[in-house]
């Protein structure tokens, strides 16, 4: 189970930045953890060798809020930016991943092989950032599709060197079980340089927080 | 003779002291945030001739200073940004210094 240590989040915090994407740049490596509320626990690495595709893997925990039951996935995993419209004042994206993993869980004995892909397509002006993304992990035992929707609103535009805030609305839906309805929660985002984190609370009241590194 | 020599080598040497590194602008597009430029800027510093690199998104500008006597090709260039994950808009070359550079994006900031 991950369990961000506080040290991990101090330093994440201490470097700290718009947009959580698999893949920053060419030659750049990315770290990111996330605290979902308590129903997700992540942390991925990722090295991208170009600007668009990025390789690497992770670790997810799942905790159901309905009935208490866990899951556990490793995953190695490619990234794929599959289309960029670079635009006079925007961008949008379009990324694909995959890739294949072991799952254990807290409703059946051993370990299962776990597949998983995903999709994200996201715009971005330095004003306006919308993104939504669509996560899948499978193994014979469990299967979970998290959706998540983030709009945001910058205050000012930042530049490069600056410190950037956003204003964030995110909502995601859970199967498998493990979150009864639509968890909606309202983030503060903040960047500067390599680095970002963000933070809020959800509609239970609950903390849902990531940082991301770009090194 | 010798005079002619000695001439010729203190009006090359004035020349050379004279003359100004050249900076490279070029308009990019999708600079959106701060990841972007930092990319762009890894990438051109990577370079040999690349002697200093500004990216200002509120332009969409990424000026490079070149080490004296360096050049980088204009495709070389498209090539790095394309590489980056950027589309170069235009490029243009000048001997204006980047403290006049950063001076005037500094003056056109809103």
């Amino acid at each position: 189970m991950v369990r961000f240590s506080s040290g991990l989040f101090a330093f994440m915090a201490a470097v700290a930045p718009v947009m959580a994407k698999p893949i920053a740049y060419a030659d750049g490596t990315t770290v990111m953890a996330e605290y979902g509320a308590g129903t997700m626990e992540e942390l991925q690495i990722f090295y991208a060798p170009r600007f668009d595709y990025s390789v690497g893997g992770g670790h997810v925990d799942f905790i159901s809020d309905v009935d208490g039951h866990t899951e556990h996935i490793n995953y190695a995993r490619l990234n794929w930016l599959a289309h960029r419209w670079n635009l006079d004042d925007s961008q949008a994206n379009v990324f694909v991943w995959g890739g294949a993993g072991s799952d254990t869980g807290s409703r059946f004995d051993g370990t299962r092989f776990a597949g998983n892909a995903g999709l994200q397509v996201d715009y971005e002006t330095r004003r306006v950032y919308a993104s939504l993304k669509s996560d899948l992990q499978r193994s014979s035992e469990f299967s979970v599709r998290i959706d998540t929707l983030q709009l945001g609103l910058a205050p000012y535009k930042h530049d490069y060197g600056g410190t950037a805030t956003w204003f964030l609305f995110q909502a995601r839906h859970y199967t498998a079980e493990l979150h009864s309805g639509i968890e909606t929660a309202a983030l503060l985002r903040l960047f500067r340089g390599g680095a970002w984190i963000e933070a809020g609370i959800t509609n239970a009241g609950k903390i849902q927080a990531m940082a991301m590194f770009n090194f | 003779m010798k005079l002619f020599q000695i001439a010729l080598a203190a009006t090359l040497l004035a020349v050379a002291a004279g003359s100004a590194a050249t900076t490279i602008e070029m308009s990019v597009n999708g600079l959106v945030c701060a990841f972007c430029a930092q990319g762009i800027e890894k990438k051109l510093k990577k370079l040999p001739a690349t002697s200093e690199v500004i990216v200002n998104l509120e332009y969409r500008l990424v000026a490079v200073l070149l080490k004296d006597g360096q050049d980088i090709p204009d495709p070389d260039l498209r090539k790095a940004l394309t590489d980056a994950g950027y589309t170069v808009k235009s490029i243009s070359r000048s001997e204006t210094p980047m403290s006049d550079v950063r001076e005037r994006l500094k003056q056109r900031q809103p």
